[in-house]
């Protein structure tokens, strides 16, 4: 059986190894492999507010959930904030 | 692209070496990394201040990951408060990365040498606080008290479970949206403003209110990385040595973190930042050319 903690430490592992791993081929290959490596990267820490999201709804706590919900908004509200 | 150059070799050689020792160093002592990544960034390869806070946020996105890997596994997380917390963090550092990208260098830089210095009294500071673990210790009735935000976790030091209350809520979400803005704008994760503040004002143990924030850290620094990054300022080039060297060290210093005693590596760390800070406030000022 895997627990939550087990799964959001996996889940943050390979987020980060496949992350840099891939913007390190990038280094040598490509500037859009790079690019793909990156945002792997920056999404990582958001799966885990999105895990717990789905713990707190689960468990119908929901003003955690909301606050989740809260967080992740501002993660697309910040994608949309480009500076030229 | 082009082809390579010598001088791209160089620098991502440099980047990844200091990357290992930025990365050991900070998950030994707490730092997560963002505080030397910045400084080596922006006084030793004269990076763009913008390009350079986006680079050390990336860096503290990939170290705090790692060792929220390792941290969350022994349950010292507590996902709820930072839940409260993070809401108040993750507005500052959009905040902050989108006003920090507007303005000019000199402000950057001065506030990045305001947070040096704070970093350098926390340092001296921490060791009074927690001499050798034993603040851990059980305090049987310090929390407890029924809210949903208390927590409680076993730790290994004194082979027995710590529960504790949350107090000062409102100070530390106040504290939690200036270190999210601070966050955005001088590329750290902010953990020596959070973790401080939990510890001290909120009353968490030492070590919940760093496994705490280290999830809050990860989070605060996408969200700013996400608007340098949208907004074409992430180097993709240098990217890969950033945080391939420090994913690296973070996993060293992880390791090493149960068993360090590290008074000595502190004190001069705190010494070094204050000299940075100095260095980086001059220069705002237009005193010192760096």
């Amino acid at each position: 059986m895997v627990t939550v903690e087990e799964l959001i430490s996996w889940v943050l592992r390979i987020g980060v190894l496949s992350g840099v791993a891939i913007t390190a081929l990038g280094f040598f290959l490509s500037a859009d492999l790079a690019w793909a490596g990156v945002l792997i990267l920056i999404l990582t820490p958001f799966m885990r507010v999105l895990m717990a999201g789905a713990y707190f709804l689960a468990r119908k706590e929901y003003p955690f959930f909301f606050l989740a919900a809260y967080v992740i908004m501002m993660l697309v509200i910040g994608s949309f904030l480009r500076i030229s | 692209m082009g082809g390579f150059s010598t001088d791209l070799y160089l620098m991502a050689l440099l980047i990844l070496l200091f990357g290992v020792f930025a990365g050991s160093l900070g998950a030994m002592l707490g730092l997560g990394g963002g505080v030397l990544m910045i400084i080596f960034l922006l006084l030793a390869l004269n990076l763009p201040a913008h390009q350079a806070v986006a680079l050390s946020l990336i860096a503290v996105i990939a170290s705090s990951s790692m060792a929220g890997s390792v941290y969350i596994k022994d349950k010292m997380t507590n996902l709820r408060l930072a839940m409260v917390l993070e809401a108040f963090t993750v507005t500052g550092a959009v905040a902050g990365a989108y006003l920090a990208i507007g303005m000019p260098v000199w402000v950057i830089q001065a506030l990045l040498g305001c947070v040096l210095f704070y970093t350098s009294i926390t340092m001296f500071r921490e060791r009074k606080v927690d001499p050798d673990g034993s603040e851990t210790a059980p305090r049987e009735g310090a929390g407890g008290r029924g809210s949903v935000l208390d927590g409680s976790f076993y730790d290994e030091q004194s082979s027995a479970t710590v529960s504790y209350g949350v107090k000062n809520l409102k100070l530390g979400s106040v504290t939690s949206f200036i270190a999210g803005a601070v966050s955005g704008m001088v590329g750290i994760g902010g953990g020596v403003i959070k973790v401080p503040v939990m510890n001290l004002v909120m009353k968490i143990p030492i070590k919940a209110a760093a496994a705490t924030s280290n999830f809050m850290v990860g989070v605060t620094a996408a969200a700013s990385a996400v608007i340098y990054f949208e907004s074409g300022l992430v180097d993709l080039k240098l990217a890969a040595p950033t945080i391939t060297g420090i994913m690296i060290g973070a996993y060293i210093g992880t390791r090493l973190l149960a068993k360090s005693r590290s008074a000595v590596v502190r004190k001069v760390l705190a010494v070094v930042l204050s000299f940075f800070g100095a260095v980086l406030i001059l220069k705002a000022g237009g005193i010192l050319a760096w």
